[in-house]
């Protein structure tokens, strides 16, 4: 029989990877097939409003500016991203989205909506209260665990020192 | 002045309607019910609200157009958000 760390991390894992695979199959059989997943993140990243700048947007997604650079040249390419210098400061460069790149932003939203929408469906409000409060604190920890490693020189001592608070709490 | 601006802007959200779903305006009623009544699919629906973002410098999240039953009851949020403006 598995136990329940096992069933925990095996769910999370599958759920992770069944989100992601199912958000690449909906996005090859819609209308922004010539989209990647990344390409789309980037998309949502920067929304559907107000134009926003490389710094700030590679900040969110967790890469860095020239990573975001080549990302965004593809994106100006394929029509989805405008990019233009601020109007204040000539330096700073600020991207936004062309209205095929709002609507594909929008449709991924809808995506991910449909999804949350039905899972919560098949449950009464108290139950699905009580999962949206799991499903918080279990996306609060995660987001606690990565932001150790942020800023990490030696991402192996960081690694060791989480699994060594994680022994602690298990003791 | 309310009610002529409610004209206002219902005849312009009809002009963007018809050419977003191809459809003539005659055809398009004020209470006709947007998820059954209008063909749309989901890119169309997204294109006019763009539209009507861009048209009147509005934002239309999708918790608001949840909300949206009825062809006036977008007018109704369209004058809603732009008061003042």
């Amino acid at each position: 029989m598995k136990s329940e760390e096992e069933i925990m991390s095996e769910a999370l894992v599958r759920i992770f990877e069944n989100v992601v695979l199912t958000e690449e199959k909906s996005l090859q059989a819609g209308y922004f097939s010539d989209l990647s997943i990344a390409e789309m993140h980037t998309l949502t990243a920067i929304g559907p409003y107000e134009s926003r700048t490389m710094t700030k947007t590679a900040e969110d997604l967790g890469i860095t500016t020239g990573t975001l650079t080549v990302a965004i040249d593809r994106l100006v390419k394929k029509g989805y991203v405008i990019r233009q210098r601020d109007t204040n400061d000539k330096r700073v460069v600020r991207i936004s989205l062309t209205r095929n790149g709002k609507l594909a932003c929008r449709m991924n939203s809808k995506f991910h909506r449909v999804l949350a929408k039905h899972i919560l469906s098949g449950y009464n409000e108290e139950d699905r209260k009580h999962l949206l409060d799991l499903v918080n604190e279990v996306d609060l920890y995660v987001a606690q665990q990565l932001r150790r490693y942020d800023g990490a020189v030696n991402v192996r001592k960081t690694a060791m020192e989480v699994a060594k608070d994680s022994k602690k709490e298990n003791e | 002045m309310g009610d002529s601006r409610r004209e206002e802007i219902y005849n312009e959200v009809l002009r963007i309607l018809s050419s977003d779903l191809e459809v003539s305006v005659d055809d398009i009623e004020r209470d006709m019910d947007l998820n059954t009544e209008l063909p749309f699919d989901s890119l169309q629906l997204y294109e006019f609200v763009i539209d009507l973002e861009e048209a009147y410098n509005i934002k239309l999240p999708d918790e608001m157009l949840d909300q949206m039953k009825t062809v006036d009851d977008i007018v109704s949020l369209i004058m809603q958000l732009t008061e003042g403006k």
